[in-house]
């Protein structure tokens, strides 16, 4: 062994990316997905479903697009929560969390178990894609018991 | 051919732990811009035991020793 590295991810991903790790959060964490459309068919709805709503973005985040993806949303809820994850004007990905009754820190906290899961399969899936498409092998993958995924990659070198 | 190994936490907040084997001296921090690339900026690295060892020849195909 030589070293070892912490590193801070960076997600830069078009939207079908994107939609793809926050459905694949969804499933971990329990939430359902209501409906992926424009904003313009559902502007308002995370408003609609409670007084409180807290906006968060994922951090060093980007949503690359043209014109396609560019005003998509994507609405999850699970046990009374809403989350709707989006691209703001700036091009970063932003979500909010909205549920009758609960405290802004409740609210908080979903929406960073939520970003967290959702940048996690993000770094996941490039990870396997870009690794096999360098000629690594995935030999394992197992989730411990802190929800963490651990993978064990191999290749030959000369 | 060496055999090499990276052993990957992916935390449930996103950040990544990668654990280097299989290197000799500085070779790992190669390995590490490929990661880098893929991933993001390194925020912390520790070198273990064999950072500190000489580091691998790499010999390219066609050179000769003399």
């Amino acid at each position: 062994m030589s070293a070892v590295a912490v590193l801070t991810p960076v997600v830069i991903a078009a939207w079908p990316a994107i939609s793809a790790a926050v459905v694949s959060a969804a499933a971990h964490l329990g939430f359902t997905v209501l409906d992926e459309a424009h904003h313009a068919l559902n502007q308002g709805h995370a408003r609609e479903t409670g007084p409180r709503i807290v906006e968060m973005e994922v951090p060093q985040s980007e949503v690359v697009t043209g014109t396609l993806g560019r005003d998509q949303q994507i609405r999850l809820t699970r046990d009374g929560f809403t989350a709707v994850f989006a691209r703001d004007p700036r091009g970063r990905a932003t979500f909010c969390v909205s549920g009758e009754g609960h405290t802004e820190e409740e609210l908080r906290a979903i929406g960073e178990e939520l970003g967290g899961r959702m940048v996690q399969q993000y770094v996941l899936q490039k990870l396997k894609t870009e690794l096999s498409g360098r000629g690594m092998n995935l030999v394992e993958e197992t989730v411990d018991e802190n929800q963490a995924i651990r993978l064990t990659v191999r290749h030959w070198q000369n | 051919m060496k055999l090499r190994e990276y052993e990957i936490t992916i935390s449930p907040s996103g950040e990544v732990e990668i654990h280097l084997d299989g290197f000799k001296g500085k070779g790992c921090l190669e390995a590490l811009k490929l990661f880098e690339e893929i991933v993001g900026q390194t925020k912390e690295l520790r070198h273990t035991s064999g950072f500190y060892e000489p580091d691998e020849e790499v010999v390219l195909h066609g050179q000769q020793h003399h």
